[in-house]
């Protein structure tokens, strides 16, 4: 690739994705690009970049994203939207609030369960207010294996290595083979649950959620598909709450029904307090 | 307090009733209440009969949060009757509606083949700038022809720099001949200049 087509190529890939490669992850992209290069039969690079602009169904596009993105989850991952919650969300969402209304924060996809715990974590050991409120913490996944390892709570030593060590002993148990259990109170204390986010049914279920955190996973859809997931969540939250997307996810290229919010290092998306 | 599991869990949560039939879904796109409009919006999306009633629901909606599920239907929904009734709203004043549009109309490449021509030939230059910014982000094969014609037969500036603009990323080499040529008739326009001399290189990169 000369430097004008990997400029163009990754303007052409965030436009579609959100995802901005820079100049130093380009030999990761090449490499992404040349096997899909081989698997489509593409003879040079403009016949494959014709073929993701222009493929109808856009499927090599979708497994194009697959290829360049990592479906890598541990404990506190981007925690600066754990810290945007403690220090910016919940505060937002408890002024002026009865305390008999339970605070609903919604992790999904929620794969093998670091999410949610991490979640968990950080309201029980940052935020002052947490004894003061009932908060529920529910954790959905498409995949029921994988929810059924998050349920499990069983950890290898990458996933919990950013985890401070008074933490990790706090929460987990070492159980041998390099392997740690999170403790039970932890476990018992989020809903896990089976849900297919573009089943309407199922996710209309979903109500009156203060946060919402669907992280690197709209990446994967198809742009009506983004917006019809995006129309979800505005259902599914309470007027005022709040959404939260991965790092390279914007909102705004999906709809423009949410504000964008900054805390901290993070932006983060609000249904308007107005909201009908 | 602190953590706790939801009495009722998500399934008993304030389950609303989902789907209905055409009549009442029609029915509840004039509903008082926004969110049973929005209900009703996203389960025509599996009507197509519905389409013109989604339409015309857009030309009196104005909830922003009832439109964007309108447009997401009408998506979902898409043919060139759909599209022709999109486009009449490049010519709203009501900019969330324009854009609304513009963005529901760059998801429907088969559906707003047929009146391209049309837009691209508009007496208005603001729907014909819309139309060429639709085609720029089209999936559609013929979107570097159009673009290549608008640059040999536009006469309004801004209708051009918006065609070299799509150019740049969809063009090919057959576009460079009509871009230097554009850029010898705007030869004293800095910004045209500049345009194409990027467009070009970014081409001749492929």
């Amino acid at each position: 690739m000369t430097v004008e087509e990997y400029a163009k190529f990754i303007e052409f890939f965030y436009r579609k994705t959100g995802i901005q490669f820079q100049e130093n992850k380009r030999y990761y992209v090449e490499r992404r690009i040349v096997e899909r290069m081989e698997k489509t039969k593409s003879e040079s690079f403009r016949d494959y970049f014709n073929l993701v602009r222009f493929q109808m169904d856009g499927q090599e596009l979708q497994l194009l994203i697959n290829a360049m993105t990592v479906n890598e989850t541990y404990f506190f991952r981007e925690d600066y939207q754990f810290q945007a919650l403690i220090k910016g969300m919940l505060p937002s969402l408890v002024r002026g609030r009865d305390k008999r209304h339970a605070l609903k924060i919604w992790s999904m996809p929620c794969s093998s369960g670091e999410e949610p715990y991490s979640i968990a974590i950080h309201i029980l050991e940052f935020w002052d207010q947490a004894d003061l409120w009932d908060i529920e913490i529910l954790a959905s996944d498409i995949d029921s294996k994988i929810l059924a390892e998050a349920r499990q709570g069983r950890y290898g030593a990458r996933s919990v290595q950013r985890l401070p060590a008074h933490l990790l002993s706090r929460y987990f148990a070492p159980i041998g083979d390099g392997l740690y259990q999170i403790r039970d109170e932890l476990r018992d204390s989020i809903d896990f649950t089976l849900v297919n986010i573009v089943d309407k049914l199922q996710t209309g279920r979903y109500r009156d959620m203060d946060v919402i955190f669907c992280r690197n996973l709209l990446i994967y859809f198809d742009d009506v598909a983004r917006r019809e997931a995006a129309e979800m969540m505005y259902e599914a939250l309470r007027p005022g709450g709040f959404v939260c997307l991965g790092h390279s996810e914007s909102m705004s290229r999906m709809t423009s029904l949410f504000v964008p919010r900054k805390f901290g290092d993070t932006i983060v998306y609000q249904k308007p307090s107005s909201a009908e | 307090m602190a953590l706790v599991k939801s009495k009722s869990g998500p399934a008993a949560a304030s389950m609303e009733p989902v789907g209905g039939d055409v009549a009442s879904l029609l029915l509840s796109l004039s509903s008082d209440d926004a969110r049973a409009r929005r209900n009703a919006a996203r389960e025509l999306a599996d009507h197509p009969q519905a389409a013109m009633a989604l339409c015309d629901r857009l030309e009196h909606e104005r909830g922003p949060s009832v439109r964007a599920v309108l447009f997401t239907s009408l998506i979902r929904l898409q043919s060139p009757d759909v599209a022709g009734r999109l486009a009449m709203h490049l010519r709203s004043d009501d900019a969330q509606l324009r854009n609304g549009a513009i963005e529901a109309l760059q998801e429907m490449p088969d559906a707003i083949a047929p009146h391209l021509s049309d837009l691209l030939n508009d007496d208005d230059s603001d729907v014909r700038i819309f139309a060429v910014n639709i085609l720029g982000a089209l999936r559609f094969e013929e979107a570097p022809r159009l673009l290549t014609e608008v640059l040999r037969k536009e006469s309004h500036i801004n209708v051009c720099a918006a065609a070299v603009d799509a150019l740049a990323e969809v063009g090919g080499m057959e576009a460079i001949e009509a871009l230097e040529e554009l850029r010898a008739r705007f030869a004293d326009d800095a910004f045209i200049v500049f345009a194409v001399d990027t467009a070009i290189r970014r081409i001749r990169a492929d």
